[in-house]
């Protein structure tokens, strides 16, 4: 693309080079802020990061699949896959008498080993058998569906016990103003009193695991080796690097993610359907090329793409607290996308 | 690290990079080697359809009829259509995911047009035929913004068409409202889904409508031939068939997807075709849509969860192309359709819950991939 | 100028935070929070609004979910609280175990909800020692009882013999479950009838078009289609006109559309439901308002239960239906 080389253009240019998703936000805030009432609030901040926790989490697991290359169409259903088996195996566990949190806790483990499965399929297809990732994750996404609705029989997948809704629903610190303060748990007030909530539960989570996965792929050799499969396969080959394994590995991470995610959502939502992830794989692609990735790999980073997914969260809440209907959004998240890689091209070629 | 194959690349939006190339087929049973082995390897989507069709035909009461088989191909006129759509875009080694919402956006264009003319009194001829070719012109645009989008912009074809994916999308809700639109013309029905033909057996046949006089109750005992449908489906892939095969858009087409830097060193204007590739794509998206309208008698826009794009390409899969490009008939994109389609059809008559149709098209599509791969030369 | 947009940032973050929230209004605010985007629930916010106008309160009503689930309308939900104290939330649950959380919250910061048209739990509120017991009230058809009065009309149609096929939305929507479960109970009842399938299309038109088209050329002999709620019934009668077979299959509907009621005119369709959505929104409305201004001295219904009027061929035009068709 031929860019006209005025001086002010250049001067904004070097200055914004990279940085215009982080301006994008403030500009987003900034106009909700006026558009809505209630947007510049405690709360809408909290909203936020509960309802972007999904994404923040499909957003990740697709990077790591992204900067190989590759692709992972099977987020969404192995999100949903694993919402549902973790509710059918608390609902069994409780039958048989062992104790709410026991269950949650085993059905949460044993739902996170078992969501590795799918990614591994899918790791082994592309890299022992050669299946471009387009195809392999697609079918995935279809055995993920198809098992999953086996599964809940067309009913949505229900029996999760209080504890479950008070965790995912739940903060880390209550403040009653003048009172009282506890961790956890909820303080018992009278109707009507004020209590301050701050910092749901999952969003530490997230932020915990997201943060480990980070450090995983900037600082291990792990991560130097991914980055390394997508930036020359040849060269990677060539250099010593167990191509296959992590190839696995990199899929197996991405199905383990979205496995935590379908777990989250079944604590928030205490009843799981088998689409329950569907609409996320959009909004984590988006997240991931608007966070700056390349889609031929070798690029990106889990913070940007975590302000990436920030970049949707905000336009998500803000509409929806001005009343705009979300039809609007998908042209909105339509344009951005594409705004995304061009203005990237725009600042690589400028530079 | 001798002996070890190179990964190709993951992406699918090679089409433009340098690829790298697969390594010849591996030695298997003498069996492919044959001419009979190859054949049934090219053509294997054919046998596995023939063979589904005999399964059901034992385990399913009324698969094997006249009215199924027709009602089958009836409904899969639209995905023909993307399906077709899908293998100029991806023989080019790239991708189009906005068909499916392309096709909402023209349903429910047509059908707000209709809304209007028909608010306006015009005649049903012209309100029919007005709306339909206003359409048709305007579904060229999404696949021009495509096109020079990922020409003049070098935007992948899969973020590409995924943006217009959303706009389609948000556009088409706009319109509607998020429902779907009706108070049109009865007339599309019976066009829409008219057969040629009208058998009482023993008795009478007529064309082109029951004749008046005969009752709706006994609708039943008639014999319904040949829904109009399938001589358009006919006629449409006929035709992409030949341009693709003969016309010089399809040897400039299978030119780009082998090799881009040969395509241009001899002469091709590839930006040029590219976006004339994605405007074929949408318009037939856009057909497809004016074509839903007829069959349903309203506007309706896709659903999120429909993944029409995504049976579209794995329809072209399954016929036989690959996603790297240079490869793919439109006749084997049918095959591919149809045998997706009868799936879904023959499991459901025959007791099974669809969702094992979602587990058969996943492990299908790897089936086609993995024979794609041990025998990369055929055709 | 990095520094200068970080520090614009966390200013920003800090004024977020910080900020007070929203200060409380004098006249009484009141939610109206729908199920899903369709006519049904447009008559509904027309009650809701006219009563509200009457009693002369303030209300918000929120965005319409895309779809029916708690994903789609826990997030509206909580948003558009978040946007100010509210007295008072009508609110369609769109799920009966999921909304029992936040509503719950939403209760104990001093709201006061009402549920119109579903409900959460078993829709009890009655109940002592549950974990839904906390609405004031539930203001919907009764289900059951009109899925009942459905399979007896359309017995009456077909005969008293014969397939009959039921096409539904979605089995998380506690209304359709019970018109479901009444229906099914009322095709016990004749011996000669048979149920022989229920598919659920999760509210999508064209979903349910394609299930009924499947169940006729599965079953030839269907001579009998119970439409759930407004797409259901759309679809599969344009299936049947599709299949050309209007007018050999009769379908009842249930919830009365303009286009329902268009279809009903034409003969594709022989009866149509009618629930009074309109009226629930008013009166969920009036009980509301009613208890917040004399919180001791009114004593609220825990079920409210309008009734509904059937539409056929025969009394489609009667100026005194008009009505209650859904617009």
């Amino acid at each position: 693309m031929r860019s006209s080389k005025s001086s002010t253009a250049k001067a904004l240019t070097s200055a914004l080079s990279g940085r215009w998703v982080p301006v994008f936000i403030l500009l987003e805030i900034v106009y909700f802020c006026f558009r809505s009432e209630g947007f510049a609030n405690p709360n809408s901040l909290q909203i936020l990061l509960f309802y972007g926790v999904q994404v923040f989490l499909v957003a990740t697991a697709e990077l790591f699949v992204i900067i190989t290359g590759g692709i992972d169409l099977s987020v969404g259903y192995v999100l949903g896959f694993a919402t549902v088996i973790s509710i059918k195996l608390v609902a069994k566990m409780m039958a048989i008498g062992i104790s709410p949190p026991a269950a949650l806790l085993l059905a949460t483990i044993a739902t996170l080993a078992i969501g590795v499965v799918p990614g591994l399929v899918n790791g082994a297809l592309v890299a022992y058998l050669k299946v471009p990732p387009f195809i392999a994750t697609f079918s995935m996404l279809g055995v993920c569906h198809g098992i999953s609705e086996l599964i809940i029989n067309g009913v949505s997948a229900v029996g999760l016990p209080k504890l479950a809704s008070d965790i995912g629903l739940g903060y880390i610190f209550y403040i009653v103003p003048g009172s009282r303060s506890s961790f956890f748990v909820k303080p018992e007030v009278p109707r009507g009193t004020a209590v301050l909530q701050i910092l749901p539960n999952i969003v530490i989570i997230t932020f915990v695991v997201v943060a480990l996965f980070a450090f995983v792929l900037a600082r291990t050799k792990f991560g130097r080796h991914v980055y390394a499969l997508g930036g020359n396969m040849d060269a990677a080959i060539r250099s010593g690097i167990p191509v296959k394994r992590r190839i696995l590995g990199v899929y197996a991470i991405s199905s383990f993610l979205a496995s935590l995610a379908g777990i989250v959502y079944a604590f928030m939502y205490v009843s799981g359907k088998a689409d329950a992830g569907a609409g996320l794989l959009l909004d984590a692609i988006a997240a991931v090329v608007i966070g700056g990735a390349s889609m031929f790999g070798g690029s990106g980073t889990v913070w940007r793409t975590m302000l990436g997914a920030l970049v949707i969260a905000v336009l998500d809440l803000g509409l929806r607290m001005s009343g705009i209907p979300t039809f609007d959004e998908f042209i909105l998240v339509g344009v951005i996308l594409i705004f995304a890689v061009v203005m990237d091209r725009y600042m690589q070629e400028a530079s | 690290m001798g002996g070890e194959p190179p990964i190709p690349r993951g992406s699918i939006t090679c089409g433009r990079a340098t690829m790298i190339v697969e390594q010849a087929s591996r030695g298997g049973a003498k069996f492919w080697e044959t001419g009979a082995g190859k054949s049934f390897a090219s053509n294997w989507a054919a046998y596995f359809l023939v063979l589904m069709l005999i399964v059901f035909g034992f385990t399913g009461a009324n698969f094997l009829s006249v009215t199924n088989f027709q009602n089958v191909i009836h409904l899969q006129t639209v995905p023909l259509l993307l399906a077709a759509a899908e293998t100029f875009v991806i023989i080019t080694g790239g991708i189009d995911l906005s068909v499916g919402f392309v096709m909402g956006l023209a349903s429910v264009g047509a059908a707000s047009l209709m809304q209007i003319f028909v608010a306006a009194a015009l005649p049903v001829g012209w309100t029919i035929g007005l709306a339909t070719a206003i359409v048709l012109i305007a579904s060229v645009v999404p696949g021009f913004v495509s096109g020079i989008v990922i020409t003049r912009f070098k935007v992948p074809p899969f973020i590409a068409t995924m943006g217009m994916w959303g706009i389609a999308n948000g556009v088409a809700l706009k319109i509607s409202q998020g429902f779907p639109m009706a108070g049109l013309p009865d007339k599309l029905t019976s066009i829409g889904n008219g057969y040629l033909l009208y058998v009482l057996p023993g008795q009478f046949v007529s064309a082109f409508a029951k004749p008046d006089y005969f009752p709706d109750s006994r609708i039943r005992e008639l014999w319904r031939l040949v829904p109009f449908s399938l001589p358009f489906i006919i006629v449409a892939i006929s035709v992409l068939s030949f341009a693709l095969k003969r016309g010089r858009f399809g040897r400039h087409t299978y030119a780009i997807g082998g090799n881009v830097d040969a395509a241009i060193r001899s002469g091709i204007s590839v930006d040029r075709h590219l976006v004339k590739v994605y405007v074929l794509s949408s318009f037939l998206a856009g057909l497809g849509g004016v074509f839903n309208v007829f069959q349903t008698g309203i506007g309706n826009y896709t659903t999120f969860n429909a993944q029409y794009e995504f049976f579209a390409v794995a329809a072209v899969v399954i016929g036989g192309a690959s996603l790297m490009g240079g490869k793919g008939r439109i006749w084997s994109s049918a095959i591919g359709v149809l045998v997706l389609a009868f799936l879904e059809n023959g499991l459901s008559i025959s007791g099974v819950q669809p969702f094992y149709r979602y587990i058969a098209v996943g492990v299908l599509l790897v089936l086609a991939v993995v024979i794609d791969k041990l025998f990369p030369d055929i055709r | 100028m990095k520094k200068t947009i970080i520090a614009v940032l966390v200013v920003l973050m800090i004024a977020l935070v910080a900020m007070p929230s929203f200060s409380q209004q004098s006249k009484l605010r009141v939610l109206f929070m729908p199920g899903v985007s369709d006519p049904f629930y447009y008559t509904m916010e027309k009650g809701v609004r006219a009563a509200a106008t009457k009693a002369g309160v303030d209300l918000v009503v929120a965005e319409y979910p895309k779809s029916w689930g708690p994903d789609a309308q826990v997030p509206i939900l909580q948003a558009t609280i978040a946007r100010g104290k509210f007295d008072l939330l009508l609110i369609a649950p769109t799920s009966v175990d999921a909304l029992k959380a936040p509503l719950k919250a939403i209760y104990d910061s001093g709201t006061e909800i009402i549920t119109v048209d579903t409900f959460i739990g078993d829709g009890d509120y009655s109940k002592a020692d549950t974990d839904y017991g906390f609405p004031l009230s539930y203001i919907g058809s009764d289900n059951q009882l009109g899925g009942k009065q459905m399979a007896e009309q359309l017995a009456k149609l077909v005969g008293q013999k014969g397939k009959v096929f039921c096409e539904a939305t979605n089995p998380d929507a506690s209304s359709v479950v019970d018109r479901v479960k009444g229906f099914t109970a009322g095709v016990a009842e004749f011996p000669n009838m048979k149920l022989v399938d229920v598919e659920w299309d999760m509210d999508v038109q064209q979903k349910a078009q394609d299930q009924t088209l499947a169940a006729l050329q599965k079953d030839k002999d269907i001579i009998g289609i119970f439409g759930t709620n407004v797409f259901s019934a759309q679809g599969s009668g344009q299936a049947v006109v599709n299949a050309g077979l209007a007018g050999a299959v009769k379908i009842c509907a249930w919830d009365a559309t303009k286009d329902l009621i268009g279809m009903l005119k034409k003969g594709q369709v022989d009866l149509v439901l009618a629930q009074k959505p309109a009226e629930m929104g008013s009166l969920s409305v009036e009980w509301g308002v009613k208890y917040l201004k004399n919180k001791t001295g009114v004593k609220v219904p825990k079920k409210v239960i309008p009734g509904f009027e059937f539409f056929t061929k025969a009394n489609v035009d009667d100026p005194k239906m008009q009505q209650y068709i859904y617009q």
